[in-house]
């Protein structure tokens, strides 16, 4: 009988047959069907004896012929699960350092990924509350002007709203919203200060915050109607039930309140004390044609509720029709409308004129890729000290597979030693999260505000399930090694299975941690001393005991004249706006006789600022408070700019700045007007008398808490209502580059972290190559070698590896200082050779001594105590 | 199958069996029946039927030669044990007294 392919049973059939016959009766079945198919085949031809054999195969499928191998164990498996669980705890028990090493290890990452992942569930929990939340969008917009790079606002102008409501038709409501509503409500002889936002009609069926009094959807259709949250109320009135009690606004209108709501949660992304009508900021611009125009998008909101099952399409159309036809109205720039999700603005990406609370998106992903690391690092030292210990446990694992364990099996016993591991370890991070809880709070003012780190059920059950993947990860490979042991190679030798036991893994492993202990070290370093160096730099004035105060619409030289007649206060100047520590204001400068122009950083000061700050004057005289508005003092690089040549030679030459013309009395050196992310740019002070938002006190005092009482005290005489505002110049230096600070304390942690981590695995590996070589290193011991010489033996490999890991770790480490953590910052440390050097010392040195100490321990043992027993 | 009973298509296997003797085997068995009784059955009816004997230690089994015809494969060959000639004789003598027990007019009557 021939035996190719087309003489013979269908192959398919006959691979379906083989699959699910029970193996016993495998040969016997298949030689009949096998000639059962032949004798048809003579009979009735190829064709219909294949039909047949199918039919025969398929008829196979019964009870007695099936396999069983599906359901080959028995359903109750909890007798193998309490041996698996049993044999762990005994491991875990036997090898206390091993254990420790891994649980300690484990938990402390493991506190990075609980805290990342309480704060992201909390920081997705922003908004979930509004009951619409799937179906509101925001609009944001991107600003084109001329080369410059794009620019991103979450803020839109009124106009748009206006437009939508009125001539389009493409979603279901829209709200504009307005910041900046803050005024004093009074009520008989109570007054309260209250901040919110205008807001038009529809706010309260578009946003779910809860009305207490009042009808939600008609609240706001008066103009002269005011919305309070629950705590105003009680501020004002001392009870809540107030709808229809008229108060005054800023003593000049007379609100009605028609609605009380409940405070809006924490979780929410805006955030407010009041809402009033939008009508209402109507009737106070009602001179202003400028509220209503397009190039008015610094404070305005549109939020847009779409439609059940409408999509974004038509509505984007609209968008871009409106911003089509308003955009030839603006000088050279343009506003590109676009759609915002509302659950995708908390947190979400970086736009300016956010409206209240803000989260940038990257921030979320630095946290969870530092967890990652973290702990991707103890995962580590669980597989490393695993498969370093897969001898010992190899015969256990033969004995298992001898009596009749599956791969399989063998490797879900490995699994759930490490889950049980990380288990262990589930419970010391819980308390370690605890404890590094308001730390964590404390790192940086955005975290502060936006989270509580409160932990709810589900958190816990997070907690569990991140715990169990962590086991299942570090557990993977120790057990794909060990269940993959032979038996019969087991039983030749265990010496054998050396080479098998992923030894270049283990480096690698171990190469890793160390490179990421060494990095982590080093930028803390660096970001240590940039955030000093930020702090200390020389600005170019003077900020030692300089206290500003916000005036807060007071009269500025009532305030100014109290002030000065405290004894601590030496010198009082008025200022718009604080330099140096974040913000800037910018403007076209045109000089006039040069016929130029280009853009000049300006502030608002009167004469006495210059003196009072510290500035050193190049040209022109000491100002004391002769300033005034056709005047300005400038600084060097605008001279520069304009070509006006020395400093002496710029006095008398005129800029046209804020559409007038001002002629320059005065050069001074030029100072750090930004923060150190900015070069030096032109620069100009100018004098407009109602432009002024501080008072700048010099203050000369021994103790400054009880000058402060004096101060404040002054301050209340004069403004009861407001409360009072003041800041030290150097405080908000400190403010100004905390985001430095803040690495520096994260990554000093993540430091802390990761040398614990490495130095603990190192510890473990230690201890295993000289348990391991023990033999060895005392027949050499007997055969002559000093401990020197035995030290040197051991502590070779570790040598080259730290050489290698820093070889990697240091430029690694130089580049993320550069792109993560002073990204665009233009005056920056110089990094010198001792800066690197520290850091990678302090590690050789721990590394080192733990090396040296195992190292010493085993050299140092006496030789018969090894040798005596086999 | 309850209890030692023999089935009727188990007793015909048997008999199948024993008639093949010494070399009843599974395609053997089939055709037999066939044969005897023009009842087509499958050979995985035949294997289970075989299954249950040998559990009830009727026949046993032992493994024969491979042959081509069979792709390699070796035969099950198959013979009753004394315990199923027990049966077997059992299961006849019980129809015998049955047979017996009928009146003659019955068989004058069809």
């Amino acid at each position: 009988m021939s035996s190719t392919d087309e003489n013979r049973p269908p192959k398919s059939a006959y691979k379906l047959f083989k699959w699910f016959c029970d193996s016993r009766y495998f040969e016997e079945l298949q030689g009949d069907l096998e000639e059962h198919f032949y004798r048809n085949r003579e009979s009735l031809g190829h064709k219909k004896a294949s039909s047949i054999y199918w039919k025969s195969v398929l008829g196979m499928i019964r009870p007695s012929v099936i396999s069983q191998i599906k359901i080959k164990y028995p359903l109750n498996n909890s007798a193998m699960f309490r041996n698996y669980s049993l044999v762990a705890l005994r491991s875990i028990a036997r090898n206390k350092l091993f254990s420790f090493i891994n649980i300690i290890g484990l938990a402390i990452s493991m506190v990075v990924g609980l805290l990342a992942i309480a704060f992201i569930t909390e920081l997705y929990s922003y908004d979930a509350f509004h009951e619409k939340k799937d179906r509101i969008h925001r609009v944001i917009i991107t600003q084109h002007e001329g080369d410059q790079e794009p620019a991103f606002y979450a803020s839109v102008s009124p106009l748009l709203g206006r437009q939508l409501e009125t001539d389009y038709t493409s979603f279901e409501k829209v709200v504009t919203i307005y910041r900046n509503l803050n005024g004093d409500v009074k009520k008989g002889d109570n007054t309260v200060s209250l901040n919110g936002f205008y807001a038009t009609e529809d706010f309260f069926d578009v946003f779910t915050f809860p009305m207490i009094h009042g009808s939600p959807s008609s609240a706001l259709s008066d103009p002269f109607s005011l919305v309070l949250t629950e705590t105003s109320a009680l501020k004002v009135f001392g009870k809540i039930d107030v709808v229809g009690e008229v108060i005054s606004w800023n003593n000049q209108n007379q609100l009605k309140v028609t609605g009380v709501v409940k405070d809006p949660p924490r979780t929410s992304h805006m955030n407010f004390q009041a809402i009033a009508s939008f009508g209402f900021l109507e009737k106070l611009n009602a001179r202003n044609t400028g509220l209503m125009s397009w190039q008015n998008m610094w404070n305005s909101h549109v939020y847009i509720l779409l439609p059940e099952s409408g999509s974004t399409t038509n509505l984007q159309a609209d968008l871009d029709k409106i911003a089509a036809q308003e955009n030839p109205k603006l000088y050279n720039s343009s506003f590109e409308p676009e759609l915002q999700s509302l659950t995708s603005i908390f947190p979400g990406r970086k736009l300016n004129n956010q409206l209240g609370a803000r989260m940038e998106l990257k921030n979320i992903n630095y946290i969870v890729i530092l967890a990652i690391i973290v702990l991707a690092s103890a995962a580590f030292n669980y597989t490393n000290l695993s498969i370093a210990r897969t001898l010992k446990r190899a015969k256990e694992v033969g004995v298992r597979k001898v009596v009749g364990a599956q791969r399989r099996q063998v490797f879900l016993q490995f699994i759930i030693e490490a889950v049980i591991v990380s288990l262990m370890a589930l419970v010391i991070a819980y308390f370690l999260f605890q404890l590094v809880r308001p730390e964590f709070l404390s790192l940086n003012r955005d975290i502060q505000r936006t989270s509580t780190l409160e932990l709810s059920a589900i958190h816990y059950l997070y907690f569990l399930l991140f715990s169990v993947g962590v086991g299942i990860l570090s557990g993977f490979f120790p057990s794909v090694i060990l269940s993959r042991l032979k038996p019969s190679a087991i039983v030749k030798g265990v010496s054998r299975l050396k080479s098998a036991s992923g030894l270049s893994l283990r480096k690698l492993l171990v190469g890793i941690q160390f490179t990421l202990s060494i990095g982590f070290v080093l930028l803390v370093g660096l970001a240590g001393k940039q955030y000093d160096f930020a702090l200390n730099y020389d600005l170019g004035f003077e900020t030692e005991n300089i206290l500003n105060i916000y005036l807060q619409n007071n009269d500025v030289d009532l305030l100014s004249n109290s002030l000065a007649q405290l004894p601590e206060v030496e010198t009082i100047s008025k200022s718009s706006w604080v330099p140096s520590v974040g913000g800037i204001w910018t403007n076209r400068g045109k000089y006039i006789e040069g016929n130029d122009s280009t853009t000049v950083n300006l502030m608002n000061v009167n004469g006495a600022y210059i003196s009072n700050l510290g500035h050193e004057l190049l040209a022109g005289d000491i100002f004391t408070d002769g300033l005034d508005r056709t005047q300005i003092v400038v600084n060097e690089q605008l001279v520069k700019r304009f070509r006006m040549g020395e400093p002496i030679d710029a006095l008398g030459k005129r800029v046209r700045l804020q559409g007038r013309n001002r002629t320059i009395v005065g050069v001074v050196r030029d100072f750090q007007h930004a923060t150190l992310d900015n070069e030096v740019a032109p620069f100009a002070f100018l004098s407009e008398p109602n432009g002024y938002r501080l008072l700048n006190l010099k203050i000369s005092s021994d103790d400054m808490a009880e000058t402060m009482l004096k101060i404040e005290a002054a301050w209340s005489e004069l403004d009861p209502v407001h409360e009072f505002q003041a800041f030290f110049y150097q405080d908000r230096i400190e403010r100004a580059y905390a985001s430095l600070s803040t690495s520096t304390k994260t990554l000093g942690l993540l430091a802390i972290i990761a040398i614990v981590i490495s130095i603990l695995g190192l510890l473990g590996m230690a201890v295993y190559t000289t348990e391991s070589r023990i033999k060895e290193l005392t027949i050499r011991k007997v055969l002559g070698a000093t401990t020197s010489h035995l030290l040197r033996l051991l502590s070779r490999n570790f040598v080259i590896m730290f050489v290698v890991t820093s070889a990697v770790a240091v430029p690694l480490s130089l580049y993320a200082f550069k792109e993560l953590i002073i990204p665009g910052m233009v005056h920056t440390i110089n990094i010198g050779f001792w800066d690197l050097s520290r850091g990678l010392l302090i590690i050789f040195g721990l590394t080192a001594v733990i090396i040296g100490s195992q190292a010493l321990k085993a050299a140092r043992n006496n030789p018969v105590k090894n040798l005596r027993s086999e | 199958m309850k209890g030692t009973h023999l089935g009727e298509f188990q007793e015909l296997v048997l008999l199948s069996i024993g008639v093949l003797y010494p070399e009843a085997y599974g395609v053997g068995i089939k055709e037999e029946i066939y044969a005897k009784t023009g009842r087509k059955v499958t050979l995985s009816t035949v294997h289970a039927a075989l299954n249950r004997l040998e559990k009830k230690g009727l026949i046993k089994s032992e493994l024969g030669e491979a042959t081509k015809i069979r792709g390699g494969k070796r035969k099950r060959y198959l013979t009753i044990t004394s315990y199923g000639i027990k049966m077997l004789s059992e299961s006849r003598a019980q129809r015998e007294q049955f047979w017996n027990a009928i009146p003659e007019i019955v068989f004058d009557v069809n």
